[in-house]
Formats: structure tokens, sequence, C-alpha cells
């Protein structure tokens, strides 16, 4: 069974996801601390985090970075502003997807998690190139040279999506639909922000990115095959 | 020209040292001339003195001389002449160039006719008498004394100069009584003079030099903490208020730089006031948000798994859980709005402009827009050739202007359909949404964008909008540097223009969607 580590100060919030959750037929660990996340994370390690951004003991964005620091497990934040520091501090520090407050529909909310939570596609090639790197689509695993490139699974998703189709350029919304699973969303910082981090991860100068290229006023490709 | 014109206006110290320089000259030219008059003069004065009083010592010198020698044979009288000549042509006090001219009068020619032969007549090499001016020849027939004038003497060479020359009538015994004119070159007081007159030029400039260079520095004391201000006022535009001016001395300078440090100080601190407001403000609107979201996404999963429960609920309970959610839908939207509304006041709303295509933006605002009530038609009038209207704006706000609009118009359709017409030029990007439903009048026009203000009161609400819409729309438009105007006519419906720089922040030239349809006169009564 999925477990999804619900970090959240309010308790009735927390208990209401925590009944949202279960009816989804998720198992749902609540943390009311930021500095409680550590200890249960490790004890409990679960499938994805929901994460608050305002949090007693440590804030959620540093509570985001220490998750981090020790795992790749999707991370959702709950952001009470809109404003767009907040999420893009959030996205930056880490989390792979973000949720403002109130949420139009807790199915919205079921949704995102099991976008992230699911497996990629079997249906595609296990193997497949971008650049001169090999990814191991079952495997999870993105090689340069032999060696592996750690990446979380969000990253690991968008790099899928764009090697995939090699020759197909890819709008922000569309990339919006592939890897986050959204309908209609405008949010483009989403998308900005995971080719910033992700190109800081496979790429050789970032600067001039090889792998993941900018389409001007259109959107992201996939770098060219056994390029240099 | 105009460069220096520019200069002159753009600069006090130009301005100032060149009237001084400009006054300054006529008051040297003045002086100068005035002095050089004056020297001039004088110097001509003692030169003709002494000229005169030389020549007046060498005519009585020759009658002396030919008195003495009246009884003597001819050749004696020969001899003497040709001394007198010589000593009278022998440079003079004034060092100057001195020549004679010697010339027997016709008709005074004594009566014995030994003497016819005796002509004493002479005239110093390269001098012909008509040299000699008629004038002052006429002078000395009449005078018994010295006569002289100025003259321009021209040599048989063809060298002309200034001559002054002086004649006396003389007697010469044994033949008869001669004009005798001694010709004094001025050539050495034409010198003078030219180095008088240099002098006083090269005085003149150097004078006018230095009063330019004074000039420079007094100016310079006054117009330095005059461009300090301006400088420092500059940075107080640009936002930087820890700017302040230097004050050295107690004077009038002194004092505006005190009173302007004064003014500095006074807006830095109206400043921070205002800016801690807004942080303040900004703050609360952040705390009040947090507040009043939790509870609400609270409020909301509840209602939500009542809601999915809703078929095993009696009618009453059920209505109640449908109500339930509608309401906390519109509770949402209108702290949502307030929200936003907040952000405006406080000044801190942030446009965060991207580039992207406006058609399918649209498309999309229409059909989710259009989803939530009944089935209105909305139709776009467009360019079919503009397939893709690229903009640089604020997405987020980009949509909800265009959500405000497309309700407000469903709100007011009275089922008719709704228009949205796309224009684009190569600054602006212009969208007109139209419909045809009861329209404004003229006072509600005013009124239109005014928060919370309906156009009929009674009227119920189709999409439930919060009343803010069109205020937020107008003031996201502004964000962008657009505009948004309304036009409307009890009964012909209203029109409204969204007018937005193809890239957020610059300015719109103009409009290029008239704000008046051109369907108007067609529902005219």
């Amino acid at each position: 069974m999925t477990l999804v580590m619900v970090v959240d100060d309010d308790q009735d919030l927390a208990e209401m996801l925590g009944i949202v959750l279960t009816g989804a037929g998720i198992d749902v660990d609540l943390v009311s601390r930021g500095d409680e996340v550590m200890d249960v994370f490790r004890n409990n390690p679960p499938d994805l985090v929901l994460l608050d951004v305002m949090l007693p003991g440590i804030d959620g964005i540093e509570v985001c970075k220490l998750i981090r620091k020790e795992s790749m497990v999707p991370i959702v934040m709950l952001s009470a502003k809109g404003d767009s520091q907040d999420v893009v501090r959030g996205l930056e520090a880490g989390a792979d997807d973000y949720m403002v407050k109130p949420f139009r529909h807790p199915s919205e909310l079921i949704a995102r998690i099991r976008t992230r939570l699911r497996r990629t596609n079997a249906d595609v090639t296990s193997l497949l190139t971008i650049g001169d790197l090999q990814i191991d689509v079952t495997g999870h695993e993105v090689m340069r040279d032999g060696k592996q490139i750690s990446l979380t699974r969000l990253e690991f998703d968008l790099l899928v999506a764009l090697a995939k189709e090699p020759g197909r350029v890819f709008t922000r919304e569309a990339l919006l639909g592939e890897v986050w699973g959204y309908r209609h969303s405008t949010d483009t910082r989403l998308v900005n922000v995971h080719v910033q981090r992700l190109r800081s991860k496979v790429e050789h100068d970032p600067e001039t990115p090889e792998i993941v290229m900018t389409v001007r006023g259109v959107g992201y490709k996939a770098g060219v095959t056994g390029g240099s | 020209m105009n460069r220096f014109r520019y200069f002159l206006r753009n600069s006090l110290a130009a301005k100032v040292i060149l009237s001084t320089v400009f006054l300054s000259l006529g008051v040297v030219w003045l002086t100068g001339s005035a002095l050089y008059s004056q020297l001039s003069s004088g110097v001509k004065e003692v030169n003709l003195e002494s000229s005169l009083a030389e020549a007046r010592s060498s005519f009585f010198n020759a009658q002396y001389q030919f008195l003495l020698v009246q009884d003597k044979p001819t050749s004696q009288i020969n001899k003497t002449t040709q001394q007198i000549i010589k000593s009278s042509t022998q440079v003079g006090v004034n060092q100057a160039r001195k020549d004679i001219v010697l010339l027997k009068i016709e008709d005074t020619t004594l009566s014995d006719p030994r003497y016819q032969a005796n002509i004493y007549n002479y005239s110093s090499e390269g001098i012909t008498l008509k040299a000699i001016p008629p004038t002052l020849r006429k002078e000395l027939f009449k005078k018994e004394d010295l006569v002289y004038q100025y003259s321009t003497l021209s040599r048989l060479s063809g060298v002309e100069t200034e001559s002054l020359i002086i004649g006396r009538k003389i007697a010469i015994p044994k033949s008869g009584l001669y004009e005798m004119y001694l010709i004094y070159s001025l050539t050495n007081q034409r010198t003078t003079l030219d180095l008088i007159s240099n002098a006083l030029l090269l005085t003149g400039f150097a004078l006018i030099l230095l009063i330019a260079l004074i000039t420079w520095l007094v100016v310079r004391q006054v117009v330095r903490p005059v461009r300090e201000a301006a400088r420092i006022a500059e940075q107080f535009t640009k936002g930087d208020f820890s700017q302040r001016m230097e004050i050295k001395s107690n004077d009038e300078i002194a004092k505006l730089g005190t009173s302007f440090n004064e003014m500095a100080l006074s807006l830095e601190s109206q400043i921070t006031r205002l800016e801690n407001l807004s942080r303040v403000q900004q703050r609360f609107v952040s705390d009040v948000s947090h507040e009043l979201r939790t509870p609400l996404t609270t409020l909301r999963m509840a209602s939500e798994v009542i809601y999915s429960h809703r078929s095993g609920f009696d009618p009453t309970l059920s209505r109640s859980a449908e109500l339930l959610i509608a309401q906390l839908d519109r509770f949402e939207r209108l702290l949502e709005d307030l929200l936003e509304v907040s952000r405006f006041d406080a000044e801190v709303a942030v446009l965060e402009p991207v580039e992207f295509d406006l058609v399918p933006l649209i498309a999309r605002c229409i059909s989710d827009v259009g989803s939530t009530g009944e089935d209105l038609p909305i139709s776009i009038d467009m360019d079919p050739e503009l397939e893709h209207v690229m903009i640089k704006a604020d997405i987020r706000r980009l949509e909800r202007i265009m959500r405000n609009l497309l309700s407000n118009a469903l709100d007011h359709a009275d089922g008719k359909p709704v228009r949205v017409a796309i224009l684009q030029t190569p600054t602006e990007v212009a969208i007109g949404v139209r419909d045809y439903g009861e329209g404004l009048d003229a006072s509600a026009l005013h009124r239109v964008f005014d928060r919370f203000w309906r156009a009929d009161p009674s009227r119920s609400r189709v999409r439930g909008g919060t009343g803010l819409g069109l205020s937020i729309a107008l003031e996201d438009a502004r964000l962008h540097n657009g505009e948004l105007d309304a036009w409307g006519r009890p009964g012909l419906g209203a029109h409204f223009v969204l007018t937005l720089p193809r890239v957020a922040g610059e300015q719109i030239t103009g409009r290029p969607l008239k704000l008046e349809p051109t369907d108007a006169h067609k529902f005219e009564r």
C-alpha cells in the first residue's frame, strides 16, 4: 500500500487530508512539526511527502532541502500563498510539484499524488538515449559514460518525456500535461524551475545546454542524440 | 550653432562667462580706444612741435646764412646754398628722414639781368614738386611765416609715406624769393603709434581672458553646489535617498544646501514610513491569506466528502450540501479577489511577463467560462490569418482579465451571443468583448470599474461574480501599462476593449480597436 507523509501544523486540515487520502486507498503518516519530519522519514520512508510551507520548528522549505539530501522521494508542497516567490523557493528547494490552498477539489490533490507516484509507462522502449546520456526507463537509471546520474523521479520523468520523442518540440503547457498531469495549466514556473534543476544535473555546461534545448518562444526539445 | 545654443541654454556657467566676456569686451574696447586716441594725439603734438621748432631753426639758419653772403660773389652764394641744403636734410631730432624742396618763385626775379641765371631750384632725390600739395603752396604765398600740412608723399619710386611738410619763403641773394619745403617723414611716429595700439590690443585681450577666468572661478563656486544639488535630486528620482549635500560655509549656497538636506531627510522619512506601511499591509495580506486559507481548505475537503455522499441523503440535506459547496466556491473567489485588490492597493502586485500565444489562451477562457453556465454562444472575430498572437505578458493576470470580461459579458448578455475580437499591430494587441444585452447608460459607464458596483442591484447573478472582477481587470491591464475601456448604450449592449502593449511594460501608442463598436448603429431605434 502507498504511504504518504502529510506534514502540516493545522491538526484539522491534517486530519481531513488523512480522511480524503485514506478514502482513496492511501496510507497516511501525519507529522505536525518541521523538526520531527526527518525522524519519522527515516523510520518509515514514505512514497511521497505532502509538505506545508509554514511549519513550526523548521520551515517547510528547509525540510524540503533536508529530505532532498537523503532521498529522491516525490515532494508536493502545500502553500497557502499564491505568491510566486514562495512557490519558486519551494521548487528550487527540491519540491516536484506544489498545490495552493485551498484546493479546488480533493480529487485534484489525489490526481496530483497519483501522477507523482505512477511508474513511468512500461510501453515505451526501456532504453532511451538523449545527447550522450543513456536512460534505462525500467531500471529508473540515467548513465553517462557508465556513471550513474542521480535524478528525482520528476526530473527523470521530464527527461524521459523529452527523450521519448526526440524530434518533438514540447511547449511548456504540453510538458505540464505530460509530466505533471495538469489539464489546463499555464503555470510555466513549474516547468522553468525544473528544467533549470535538471540541466544543472545533466548538462556539461548548464549555460549552453545540449541535452534539454530551449526553443525560443515555444518550449523545449531533446538534444541531438550522439552529439558531442 | 544649434549645439552651441543648446550648450548655452544648459550651462549656467557658460551663460554667465559669455555675458561677462561680452560686457567687458565693450568696456575694454571703449577705454582702449579712448586711451589710444589720447596717446596718439599726444605723440603727434609732440612730434609736430619738435619738427616745427627744428624747421624754424633751419629756416632761420638759412636766412641768416644768406644774409651773411648777400654781398659776396655768386660762387659763394652757390656754396652757401649747397651747405644749407645739406644741413637742412641732416637727420633731425625725431630720427626720421628729412627731404627738402627748393623752388624759385617765378614772379620774384630780381630786375638785374645778371642774376637771371642764378637759379637754385632743388629737390631731394625721388621727390618732385607734385608731391607738395597745392593748398600748402597757396598758403605759403599768402603768409610770411611758417606753413605746414600733413600729407601722403609719393616718391618717384612709387613709395608713399606719411609726411609732415613745413614750408617758408626764403630769399636767396642775387636770385630771388624761393619756396623752401622741409619734408619730415612720419614713419617713426607711425611705428610708435602702432606699438601703442598693439600694446593696447594685447593688454585688452589679456584682460578679457583674465576676466573670463575670474568669472569662471567665481561662477564655479556658485554653480558647483547647484550642480551637486541637481545630481543628488536625480539620485532621489532613482530612489536613492541616502545622498546629502556637503556644507562648508554659512552663505546663501550653504543655506540652499541645508534646506535641500532637510528636504531630503523629510522625504526619506516619509518614504520609509510609507514603505513600512506597505510592508505592514503586505504582511497583513499574507497573514490573512494563510490564516483563512488553511481552514477554508479543510472546509472544502470536508464539504466535498459530504457532497460525494449526497445520494444517500434526504433531499433537504442533499440540497444543503450543494449550497455549501457553491457558497464555499463563492467565498473562496471573494477571498481571492479581496486579497488581489489589497495587493494592488499596497502596490505590491508583481508582473511576471512571459511570451505566449494569446489565441489558445482566449479559446481556453471561453470554453471554461462557457461551460460553467448554460450554453451561451461566444464567437471569436479575428483575422483568419491571425493564427498566433504572440504577446509578452503575465499569463495568469491576462487569463484573469479574460475570464472577468467574458463572465461579465455573459452575465449581461440576456442570452444573446457574445463576440470576441482580437486585433494586433506591431506594438499593441487589442481584445474586444462585445455583448448585446441591456447595455449601460452614461452614469453606469463611469462606475463600471468601481469595486462592488453592480449595474442593476436587483438582477440575479448568474455567474456569481464577486463585484471586484472588472476593477481587478482594470488594475491588471494597467499593471501591463495597458488600458481597459468600456462602452455601452442602454439597449445596445456593451463593449469592453483591452489594449495591451505587445511587450508588457512598454507604452501603448494608441487604440487599434475602436471602443465604439462598428455595429452600434444597427440597433439604433
